[in-house]
């Protein structure tokens, strides 16, 4: 009798172990979505709307916010322990496209979006939507648009007697002129540094000169184009030269502010940044800020365009009310209220309209929604290298880099180095 | 006057050893693991170790040897594969220099300042008690939040620490921008962290050592240092080997503060093996070949702990 009871003790606390292991999964009501995002300027002018969505569906949405790089991993994590606990989340396409594609991770969109009357997905330019397609199948909705950016300061400009570079060879000289007639008080550029960062504002300096980052046929690398080598050495030389101290290990954030606590010239980066350095609350150089499109080289101004999308996890168990949400923060009546706090509308009808066009009230975003509709036509949709070890490839581009403008190697030799270093990653796209 | 100390000991100790008494004998054949009866009791214990420790390592080390795609299926048995591919990589041998650097360094630095440290906070003093208090913010203080911290205060241009050197004249350092002084940035840190931590020990440890000993050797007129490094040390290893172990098992597998400020650049200067193999299975999506990794740094840790373990038994002889 004992024995039976002891084993039953002991079958009931394994059950209660795994139970607990499943527990995490089953995820709430049926009516309950679960979203993960990214601190980024499109969350914080969604997170406020959402309630409003809740009552016209009755689906409540519980959202997660993490930094960037913790919500990849998160995202991951219940992607690859193959989790229901997530049904939607903020996805960047142009980098883990391929990766998580291949991975089956996404859910595919099509059908939803040919079923949705009044959608209208026509609405989304050409280049947009096409970078929301992997394998020829939709695996996210555009909900931004962003561009790489040349800001600069007004007053600063003025002072020094210069104007805003609108050539590459423009673009070293006049860093060099601030550097000289600020007696070095003041960082000429801000740029980013950190490895796996840099290729989104490195890639215009390649595409500018006419090099893509591989050749034709998708899986030869193009560093060995000697424009490719000249890239590598004005990058490096703007970073090392020109750059904030400890740039290998800057991106978007501390740029941004370097840019709004005064101490920068010019900075290199993407056009959502706006919204942190023009906010008076948080910037003392909000008044005195200007925008121009990326300086061009011999093959004109191209510069990296991208979009953020929201994707559905292909493991979600409520499919059906996951697309309700992602339909209405795409649509063209949120896109509009969003386009209030600084978000650029990827729908045409959107950016057309009479009522987004009125809200650039100041010079300085008159000036960025002109070379962002601009670079939506001109700009390079590839961020980096294309394929399934995208992550790893443009951490390769960000070393290689990185030691150039470390000094401790060559621009000649970082080309070869990422040469070498890509040709078996690209590789694997075949596989 | 050292050989007086061991010897009292033991033959304080020998009375209760050579001759057990009658109760002790019985409790020792009550607690004999074999006996049935104890298992039910020690069952469901055992049951949550093995689902909690022993199940993921095996997972792990199946994953090791096999081919876990990220869609979730299994390729198969690989053998060695990953193990080969690991040892011929240099990013694997580069991560193990940092790994070792960091721990060596720390551990040297926070042993020597957690004992000067541990020894003035043993003495009696007005305020003892607020001090040690104070002492424990560093060490129970979330290493993310510590990393965060820290992150703003290095920040080259608008950090604190080059704000106050450039009030004394000293140059702006590039604490986390440069492949050369990162690590010794990241060591400054985790010194920062756990030397309170590994002082608290000491001078627990060090209140509690007998004081015989030290009067008799101030008796015999031994000097402080002597005395110290001949009576003092001796007979605080056991209290110290301890502090060591703890430190060196989180050491070995460092990973919180760095991801938090570095995320194991630049160019690879602070990318620890645990760093690494978390950046295999999550940023590079290669399951299989980021678990030989962590199959390794387990062997490392227990290595390093059996190592110590070992050389302590082996002092207790």
């Amino acid at each position: 009798m004992r024995r039976y009871l002891t084993a039953g003790v002991v079958l009931a606390m394994a059950g209660g172990l795994l139970v607990g292991c499943g527990g995490g999964d089953a995820g709430g009501s049926s009516n309950e979505i679960n979203l993960i995002m990214s601190n980024h300027p499109w969350q914080r002018a969604i997170e406020p709307l959402i309630p409003e969505f809740e009552r016209e569906s009755g689906i409540t949405v519980k959202v997660q916010t993490f930094a960037e790089q913790q919500m990849r991993d998160k995202v991951q994590l219940n992607l690859q322990s193959r989790s229901s606990a997530m049904d939607v989340f903020m996805a960047l396409p142009s980098r883990e496209g391929p990766q998580f594609a291949k991975a089956n991770y996404y859910e595919p969109l099509d059908s939803y979006v040919s079923g949705a009357a009044d959608y209208d997905a026509e609405d989304f330019p050409e280049a947009v939507r096409a970078g929301m397609v992997v394998d020829g199948k939709q695996v996210a909705a555009p909900i931004n648009v962003e561009a790489v950016v040349l800001y600069y300061r007004k007053d600063l400009f003025q002072e020094y007697g210069l104007t805003p570079p609108t050539t590459l060879d423009e673009l070293t000289s006049t860093a060099a002129a601030i550097k000289d007639r600020s007696g070095g008080q003041v960082t000429p550029i801000a740029l980013r540094g950190q490895s796996a960062a840099l290729p989104f504002t490195f890639g215009p300096f390649l595409h500018s000169r006419g090099v893509a980052w591989t050749k034709e046929d998708g899986v030869t690398p193009n560093f060995d184009d000697p424009r490719a080598v000249e890239a590598i050495d004005q990058y490096a030389t703007l970073a090392r030269e020109y750059g904030p101290d400890g740039v290998v290990n800057n991106t978007f954030t501390q740029s941004s502010a370097l840019m709004a606590a005064g101490n920068a010239a010019m900075m290199l980066e993407s056009s959502n940044e706006v919204s942190s350095i023009a906010d008076p609350k948080t910037s003392k150089v909000a008044d005195n800020l200007g925008v121009v499109a990326f300086p061009a080289g011999a093959a004109g101004s191209r510069t990296t365009i991208l979009s953020w999308g929201l994707a559905i996890s292909s493991f979600s168990q409520k499919k059906d009310a996951a697309w309700k949400f992602v339909e209405w923060a795409t649509s063209a009546q949120t896109q509009q209220k969003l386009t209030e706090s600084g978000i650029a509308p990827p729908r045409t009808s959107v950016a057309g309209s009479e009522a987004y066009t009125a809200s650039l009230d100041t010079d300085l975003l008159t000036e960025w929604n002109e070379v962002l509709t601009s670079a939506q036509t001109t700009g390079s949709t590839e961020v980096g290298p294309v394929g399934v070890a995208a992550p790893e490839m443009r951490k390769i581009i960000g070393d290689a880099v990185g030691l150039v403008i470390l000094d401790r190697a060559s621009p000649a030799e970082a080309a070869t180095q990422i040469q070498d270093g890509l040709a078996p990653q690209l590789a694997k796209n075949e596989g | 006057m050292v050989t007086t100390t061991p010897s009292a000991v033991s033959r304080s100790a020998q009375p209760e050893r050579g001759a057990p008494t009658p109760p002790q004998r019985r409790r020792r054949r009550r607690v004999d693991p074999t006996a049935r009866g104890i298992l039910p009791f020690v069952l469901p214990a055992l049951l949550a170790t093995a689902a909690l420790v022993l199940v993921p390592i095996v997972y792990t080390l199946w994953l090791s040897v096999s081919d876990r795609q990220p869609d979730g299926t299994n390729a198969g048995l690989l053998g060695l594969g990953n193990y080969r591919e690991m040892f011929a990589n240099p990013e694997f041998w580069n991560a193990l220099r940092v790994t070792i650097f960091l721990f060596v360094v720390c551990l040297v630095v926070e042993t020597v300042l957690g004992l000067v440290l541990g020894y003035v906070m043993s003495l009696d003093v007005p305020g003892r008690r607020i001090f040690q208090g104070m002492m424990l913010i560093p060490a129970i203080t979330a290493s993310v939040a510590v990393g965060l911290l820290w992150l703003l205060i290095m920040d080259p241009t608008l950090g604190a620490a080059n704000q106050i050197l450039g009030a004394v004249g000293i140059d702006p350092v590039v604490w986390l921008g440069d492949p050369d002084i990162a690590p010794w940035s990241i060591a400054l840190v985790d010194i920062w962290q756990w030397t309170p931590f590994m002082a608290l020990i000491i001078s627990a440890g060090i209140r509690a050592l007998p004081e015989e000993p030290f009067e008799a050797a101030a008796i015999d007129g031994a000097s402080p240092w002597r005395t110290a490094w001949n009576i003092g040390l001796p007979l605080l290893r056991p209290v110290l080997t301890v502090a060591i172990l703890l430190r060196t098992v989180d050491l070995v597998r460092f990973f919180d503060t760095i991801y938090i400020m570095t995320q194991g650049g630049p160019v690879d200067a602070t990318n620890t093996l645990n760093v690494y193999g978390y950046r295999a299975a999550f940023i590079d999506q290669a399951p299989s070949y980021a678990a030989a990794l962590q199959i390794t740094l387990l062997v490392l840790v227990i290595g390093i702990a059996g190592l110590f373990t070992w050389l302590r038994g082996r002092e207790a002889k």
